[in-house]
């Protein structure tokens, strides 16, 4: 049986949420945001978040994603998915794999194994993965686990841009995995005309990106 | 080597009987075509510094290699290597194998401990399949040496704090280590000095040594004399991949007055400190500049010490699957601190190489080498101590490798 005053919270929560997709259906607006490295350069493949302050539309409904595993690398090596959404991990490689994070976010491990014998992991809290095969020292991937409603990746360009927006006050972030930022970059912006832009710059440089194309026989 | 046979035997029972879960195996041939001027080679008990001489040009085996990987649970796994070199008393033999203990890290901590034999981590040359370089066919004189008389033989402990994981811009490694059975280190030093070649000594195999009496039995290098057990500790920084440092302080605590006629020689006291320096680029560029510092003694009454040191830098660049490197060598060996006493040497040598390598089976490589040195043992030889010997070597690799 529910609290009282909970049910009338949850009441006021769902009036004044939808009071918002009213007001959206009215003036729906687009954001465009534009990530820049310092030196002006577009910021490709940077993970953008963009939730209502306070926050009004729940995230989105789980996904299922997958992040295989070809060449020793991870493939892809950032993954942005809701909370809650589940992610498998084939290795499609013919060396075994040992898949592993110690991210406060989420810690798991997959014993060593190729082909795609375990389920999927769940990521059911908001951060950053890091993932790594204690086999292959070299491979790398990142999941990002939101509870936006609105999320994407910048492409070649540095654009992202989301539609449909409900009018109102919205908290930007911005991660990469090169971001040399202690802080993860972001503002609050007010969404209230058809179409608004953002320009997100980093203040330092990025850090320099791994090292491709070497063969796969060298650090064995 | 009773202990290391036994070691080494049940390490592969044990890879074989848990090949059922997963193992991954390689197989490579690597030959050879040669024109060499090169003097009698310190494999067959002469004073060259090259592992092919001019009796050796043509078509020659540069390295059978097989080698396969098992893990053994979760945590364990088995590697063993071994390698035919077409001198050796055994005609396949091992270089290396081990058993690791390697759990999943945590908090960013990742520890390792290996028992068996394999090699110091000191080369940030060395860093392809079977220990080899994938800039030159012939390692840097440093690298040589390590490959000819260095083996751990004993159980080495490594924790890597994977700092980039976690945001930062290093990553550190610390390793400490006790090994035996490498009481012979340095006496190859002492008596042809250093030499530039590929060939690593086998666990069980021998190299020749120069030998004024040709009867005289080649060199068993990894030995043990005195009971006494050797260390080394050392560390290597990385930043993000693109600039490594690696430093080892390596002392074999052999008891240097020790002579064990089984294998006619003492335990030699060697220790040396290496550092290593590798950078890398996007564009394709890698540089490595190397050093080594050390002394070896012996006491077959006054105690007699030979100081050696060498230092190399070599420069790569990458074109996708083609890669040039030059390298530059020198080395010296000082025998009671008289650079004109037998046993003493100085010397230099220059690396050309081309490689091609699409990631397939094939790697092609063509190099030339030129190495100069002034070797004091020459003389009792009758030869000129002066010698500047050349080559020019051509290698195909064909490479398999698979699962069982």
């Amino acid at each position: 049986m529910s609290h009282p005053s909970r049910t009338l919270l949850g009441l006021a929560a769902a009036a004044t949420l939808g009071a918002g997709l009213a007001c959206a259906s009215a003036s729906a607006a687009t954001l465009e945001v534009s990530a820049l490295q310092r030196n002006g350069k577009p910021l490709a493949g940077a993970v953008i978040t963009l939730e209502a302050q306070p926050p009004l539309l729940p995230p989105i409904a789980p996904l299922q994603a997958v992040i295989d595993q070809v060449g020793l690398a991870f493939a892809p090596d950032v993954l942005v998915v809701p909370v809650n959404s589940s992610v498998r991990f084939p290795n499609s490689d013919a060396v075994s794999h040992q898949v592993y994070s110690f991210s406060p976010a989420r810690k798991f491990q997959l014993p060593l194994y190729r082909g795609k014998p375990y389920p999927p992991v769940t990521f059911d809290e908001p951060g950053i993965v890091t993932l790594g095969c204690n086999i292959h020292d070299r491979m790398l991937a990142y999941i990002v686990v939101t509870a936006a409603p609105f999320f994407g990746r910048t492409d070649a360009a540095g654009h992202w841009s989301a539609s449909e927006l409900p009018a109102g006050r919205y908290q930007l972030t911005l991660w990469h995995p090169l971001l040399h930022e202690a802080q993860v970059p972001g503002q609050v912006v007010e969404v209230s005309r058809e179409q608004e832009s953002v320009e997100l710059r980093l203040t330092k440089p990025l850090r320099p990106a791994p090292l491709t194309g070497r063969p796969h026989s060298w650090d064995y | 080597m009773g202990l290391l046979k036994t070691t080494t035997l049940g390490m592969l029972l044990a890879s074989a009987t848990h090949a059922a879960v997963a193992a991954d195996w390689r197989l490579a041939v690597d030959l050879r075509a040669m024109q060499s001027d090169g003097r009698d080679s310190f494999l067959e008990n002469g004073q060259g510094k090259l592992r092919f001489d001019d009796e050796d040009e043509g078509i020659r085996l540069g390295r059978l290699y097989a080698a396969i990987d098992a893990p053994l649970g979760e945590s364990f796994a088995v590697h063993v290597e071994g390698s035919t070199w077409d001198d050796d008393k055994n005609p396949f033999d091992l270089t290396e194998a081990w058993l690791e203990y390697r759990p999943v890290p945590r908090a960013g901590f990742k520890p390792r401990l290996r028992l068996g034999a394999f090699y110091p981590p000191m080369s940030l040359e060395s860093r392809a399949v079977g220990w080899e370089t994938p800039y030159t066919i012939t390692p840097s004189a440093i690298g040589s040496w390590i490959g000819e008389e260095l083996r751990t033989v004993g159980l080495e402990s490594q924790v890597d704090w994977l700092g980039t994981r976690l945001g930062h811009s290093l990553d550190l490694q610390f390793t400490a280590a006790l090994f035996g059975w490498n009481d012979p280190a340095g006496t190859m030093l002492a008596t042809h000095g250093f030499a530039l070649h590929d060939r690593q000594t086998t666990l069980f195999g021998r190299v020749g040594a120069p030998q004024s009496d040709p009867t005289l039995a080649k060199k068993e290098l990894f030995h043990e004399m005195d009971d006494r057990p050797g260390f080394y500790v050392g560390a290597q920084a990385s930043w993000h991949d693109r600039a490594v440092l690696n430093v080892l302080r390596y002392d074999n605590r052999a008891d240097p007055s020790v002579f064990d006629a089984a294998i006619n020689d003492f335990a030699w006291l060697t220790k040396f400190d290496a550092a290593a320096l590798r950078l890398e680029g996007s564009e394709g560029w890698t540089a490595i500049l190397q050093a080594l510092d050390g002394d070896t003694w012996i006491a077959p009454g006054p105690w007699l010490r030979w100081r050696f040191d060498s230092q190399s830098a070599l420069l790569a660049k990458r074109f996708g699957a083609h890669m040039f490197a030059a390298r530059y060598d020198a080395f010296a060996v000082e025998f009671r601190d008289n650079p004109r006493a037998w046993g003493s040497e100085v010397g230099h040598a220059w690396t050309v190489a081309y490689t091609l390598d699409r990631g397939g089976p094939w790697r092609l490589a063509l190099e030339w080498l030129r190495v100069t040195s002034d070797v004091r043992a020459r003389i009792p030889l009758g030869e000129s101590p002066l010698a500047t010997e050349s080559k020019i070597e051509f290698s195909a690799r064909y490479t398999l490798s698979g699962s069982l």
